[in-house]
């Protein structure tokens, strides 16, 4: 986490106002209690819009560690699942190679 | 080598098949798709028979390519992960045998769409999203299309049925053996939303994916 020198929000208030509106909306309560029988938690993208807010109106540390910290979770809670198969270190090599048949022309 | 009958396909009949048999997906087989392994180009008397197809194919993929969503966000992905996609060279529209719509060769890194299968341009956005999907998978990962088939039900899981479906449509293996591969792939690939950050349900929400994407170093540098 970068210090409050050059640090600014994750994202544009704007989106977090955006994400809380859409995790509010009918479509997305019906989906995510179909997908995973629960309604969905919309109130951390509020507090993470109220911490946006502040930090633009009054540059506080805690508005700061809030957001940060929300954010963390966030990744961690994608991130938990074990991948299935093993990430590459580079592209494949082969996928900007002329097709086969276009080597012999 | 068989062709697709006299080159017509559901497109040529009157209105579309329904959704799931467009849906079904099959990855290179010279059953399925003759002309990739066919030793030279039709001859230019049939050719012209099919160049109706083709061009139609080529105007809808053009088009999905410079404005749905889905597809942008996937494309700069693969941009960033070093896989930049070439319209000529990692797509090519193809007469196919039976209901397929289109598929993703590894070997030669490229996108089949079947054209005479694809007879509209929200088919054409299914079809490229969901081959695009396969063609990112591989390029980020070890992805062994044909010996592992929990690899490929990964790249397929998105509704546990139609990703059983999807291994049956492409391998020779019981109904048992794909549920049990999807099943045990199911809980990590179903929360791996990559790139997308999200399963996003319409284009609004593929928008907003995009957008999430393009601001990932703000995001990263900042949390």
């Amino acid at each position: 986490m970068a210090d409050s020198g050059g640090w600014r929000p994750p994202r544009p208030c704007e989106t977090y106002r955006a994400e809380w509106e859409f995790c509010r909306s009918a479509r997305h309560f019906l989906h995510h209690y179909y997908v995973h029988g629960k309604r969905p938690a919309c109130e951390q993208w509020l507090r993470d819009l109220a911490s946006c807010r502040d930090w633009e109106e009054r540059r506080t540390a805690e508005a700061q560690r809030s957001l940060c910290e929300s954010e963390q979770a966030r990744v961690q809670a994608a991130r938990k699942h074990t991948l299935v198969w093993a990430l590459r270190q580079s592209p494949p090599a082969d996928w900007h190679l002329p097709l086969p048949q276009e080597k012999d022309k | 080598m068989a062709r697709a009958g006299d080159g017509r396909g559901p497109c040529s009949a009157a209105g579309e098949q329904p959704l799931n048999q467009q849906q079904q997906q099959q990855q290179g087989t010279s059953q399925v798709y003759p002309e990739r392994l066919a030793e030279g180009r039709p001859q230019q008397g049939l050719f012209s028979r099919f160049l109706t197809h083709n061009q139609k194919c080529q105007l809808m993929l053009l088009k999905t390519l410079e404005t749905n969503p889905y597809v942008k966000l996937l494309l700069d992905a693969m941009k960033h992960s070093g896989c930049a996609v070439n319209k000529e060279r990692h797509f090519s529209c193809e007469d196919c045998n039976g209901n397929v719509s289109g598929g993703f060769d590894a070997s030669s890194s490229q996108i089949v769409l079947c054209q005479n299968n694809i007879c509209n341009q929200a088919h054409m956005n299914r079809v490229v999203t969901h081959e695009l999907i396969h063609a990112f998978d591989h390029c980020r990962a070890h992805v062994n299309w044909f010996t592992n088939v929990r690899h490929l039900a990964c790249s397929e899981t998105c509704v546990r049925d139609r990703a059983i479906l999807s291994i049956l449509a492409v391998r020779n293996i019981s109904k048992e053996v794909a549920e049990k591969a999807v099943d045990e792939v199911f809980e990590s690939c179903f929360n791996d939303h990559e790139p997308f950050g999200r399963i996003p349900h319409n284009q609004t929400y593929a928008r907003y994916a995009h957008r999430d994407f393009q601001n990932r170093d703000r995001y990263y540098s900042n949390i």
